[in-house]
């Protein structure tokens, strides 16, 4: 029996090889480089090769890579695009946050570009076995990531908590992937599909439709979709800010790319047919118990957490009406997304020194006055968040609504804003403090510790006010590339 | 009737001793207080999936499943919990004050799962096994298999890297 060489079309996967490749230089230059700063850079330019050949690929119509298990579709480039950002823009945070606490190694930019790797792996897969595959990386790296902080118990905590629970999901992602296997005789997405509408499958299938119920729960915790979303303001907290800031967004777009396109290309009807509602009372719970429970938070990043959380439930509305168009509107809403959030979470990078001031939101009474630059970085961050123009945020939530308007879901966008209006509260909240509360005083003796704010992390902030001002101006040029976002 | 030894239905006993060992293994993995007997009852279910595999004509599945879960995990699991001393102890209860509220949750998924089981009609492949998988699976692993086969490698080496990470050495003082 001769072997036949397997057609590949390595070049499809270009990005998530340059993502990978870089890891393991770095892990091997960890070995000779003293000042583990210079691997962070390191991983800064895979990342830019990455980038620019996602782009390059943008311009090639898509071709199958490796027997059907992945695509380089416009779909997949426009999310490696997204996790790109994610990473360059929470290296440059660790830069700077990690060189205070003595944490800086070469371990954590290795794990961080393996984790978007696996991201990556999960927008371009085309079959369930290179989703889960996808899924894995990306969280085992994520789970040793949250423990990075080996000398705080709540990061050992994060970690713990986060890999128990994510063994759990994946366990319910695999039964689910065994069942949809059972029932349709195919783990590639495009045969489930075809099964459905062409291979005499059922669109009522019990089989199926519990597999993909199964599937849901894994995806729902990891984008932390309520009631899944237990572990996330434990997890956001203990682990490291550079962490939390890279998992909020990564995670979560990683999580609704494998989702989106398991939900539009296998269970196309299916979906349409009966399970716009689950998705529907998914997105309604998420909103509601994300944004209450963060109206209770005292800790701007459990706040952060639930927010994020309510985020999930905003971006699941563009995915209930299964159209392309509100998959380009998901899309939209992540990469700004990316930005605002992260942006938030360097604020938080920049204050939570040590001796500076801790993560509680009270102590950002009177931060107006000590940094007027740092405050309205935050003021425009939270006003984003809340969805209010002209901001990126606004775009994002506008897109996603008017796509549930379009499929006649319009309560469903009525739902949304009713959040976005409780979600005010506690973003301004934070803006009360830093501007309209005095700072607290200082006892006799304690000296007021200054808040230095330098190197990388200003290049991060310097970025994602600059971008969440301009697509909140000018929209345009990512409305553009998200519709270059088609599958395949 | 006369006994006929060929009329014992070896295949169909052998099943129900092999799902007697899987179910009954898993349901001890979950309810002994003891971890250590834990850790016994999961050789005892994994050996019963095993023998699945032999009843499958999947031959080399089953001596992988032996010797890789059986064989490699279970004694790294029964070492580590000796390596903990403190697992050891006698009683510990695998309940919390939770239990019961999760009792009713789980008993509608078993009977959604078994009433779907129940109903549908399953599709089977009127194919012969094969004689050889060893080969079969070496041309699914280099040929439509390749890159999961690949990426495992990838898998494997983040979870390496992190372990070691995670367990090279000792921290100093905790911070607050």
């Amino acid at each position: 029996m001769p072997i036949e060489i397997p057609t590949l079309n390595i070049a499809a996967l270009t990005p998530f090889l340059a993502v990978t490749v870089t890891a393991f230089v770095v892990m091997f230059f960890e070995l000779f480089v003293n000042d583990k700063r210079i691997l962070g850079y390191l991983s800064l330019l895979g990342l830019a090769v990455a980038a620019i050949s996602s782009v390059m690929l943008l311009g090639v119509s898509p071709a199958p890579a490796f027997q059907e298990m992945a695509i380089s579709d416009g779909y997949a480039l426009v999310l490696n695009l997204i996790f790109i950002v994610t990473a360059a823009l929470s290296i440059l945070i660790s830069l700077s946050y990690l060189g205070d606490r003595a944490l800086q190694r070469g371990e954590y930019y290795a794990l961080l570009l393996f984790s978007t790797g696996g991201m990556m792996l999960m927008g371009a897969a085309t079959d369930l076995i290179v989703v889960f595959m996808g899924l894995e990386i990306m969280s085992i790296a994520l789970y040793v990531l949250a423990a990075f902080n080996r000398r705080k118990m709540g990061s050992g905590e994060a970690g713990m908590k986060y890999f128990i629970l994510g063994a759990f999901a994946s366990a319910f992602f695999l039964y689910g992937v065994a069942l949809v296997y059972g029932a349709t005789g195919s783990t590639n997405l495009s045969a489930i599909g075809n099964w459905f509408t062409s291979g005499g499958g059922d669109l009522t299938d019990p089989i199926a439709l519990v597999g993909l119920s199964l599937l849901l729960v894994g995806f729902a915790f990891k984008i932390a979709a309520v009631p899944f979303q237990w572990w996330t303001p434990d997890v956001y907290q203990g682990a490291p800010t550079s962490v939390t800031a890279f998992m909020s967004v990564g995670a979560k777009a990683a999580g609704f790319a494998a989702l989106v396109r398991l939900l539009m290309v296998s269970f196309g009807q299916a979906f349409t047919l009966d399970w716009q509602i689950a998705v529907a009372a998914l997105a309604v719970v998420t909103m509601t118990g994300g944004n209450i429970a963060a109206l209770a938070q005292k800790d701007i990043k459990r706040m952060l957490a639930f927010s994020s959380i309510a985020h999930a439930g905003y971006i699941l509305v563009g995915v209930v009406p299964g159209t392309i168009d509100g998959v380009q509107a998901v899309l939209f809403y992540l990469m700004g997304y990316a930005f605002m959030n992260i942006g938030a979470f360097a604020v938080v990078a920049v204050l939570e020194h040590r001796v500076a001031i801790s993560s509680a939101i009270e102590e950002y009474a009177g931060l107006a006055a000590r940094k007027p630059l740092l405050a309205a970085a935050m003021l425009l961050f939270m006003v984003s968040l809340t969805g209010l123009p002209p901001f990126v945020g606004f775009w994002g939530k506008l897109y996603v609504f008017r796509a549930a308007v379009e499929a006649n879901m319009s309560w469903l966008a009525v739902v949304g804003v009713i959040n976005s209006a409780i979600s005010a509260f506690y973003y301004l909240g934070v803006v009360v403090q830093m501007y309209m509360r005095p700072a607290a005083a200082t006892e006799d003796g304690e000296e007021v510790v200054p808040i230095s704010l330098s190197g990388p992390v200003t290049i991060t902030l310097a970025v994602a006010v600059i971008i969440t001002v301009i697509l909140g101006i000018w929209p345009t040029p990512l409305v553009n590339l998200t519709s270059l976002a088609v599958f395949g | 009737m006369p006994f006929d030894p060929s009329q014992i239905p070896i295949v169909q006993i052998v099943f129900f001793v092999m799902t007697a060992c899987a179910i009954g293994g898993a349901i001890g993995v979950v309810s002994s207080p003891n971890l250590f007997h834990s850790a016994l009852y999961l050789v005892l279910s994994l050996f019963g999936v095993a023998g699945y595999y032999v009843l499958l004509s999947a031959g080399f599945l089953a001596v992988v499943q032996l010797m890789v879960y059986v064989g490699a995990i279970a004694i790294l699991i029964l070492f580590a919990i000796m390596f903990a001393r403190r697992l050891m102890g006698q009683g510990e209860n695998q309940n919390n004050q939770q239990w019961w509220l999760s009792l009713p949750i789980v008993m509608i998924l078993f009977a959604v799962l078994v009433g779907v089981v129940n109903t549908v009609s399953w599709p089977v492949s009127g194919a012969e096994p094969t004689g050889d998988t060893v080969m079969e699976l070496g041309h699914a692993f280099l040929g439509s298999y390749l890159i999961p086969f690949e990426v495992v490698s990838i898998l494997l080496s983040v979870a390496l890297i992190g372990g070691i990470f995670l367990a090279r050495e000792k921290v100093e003082a905790e911070e607050a």
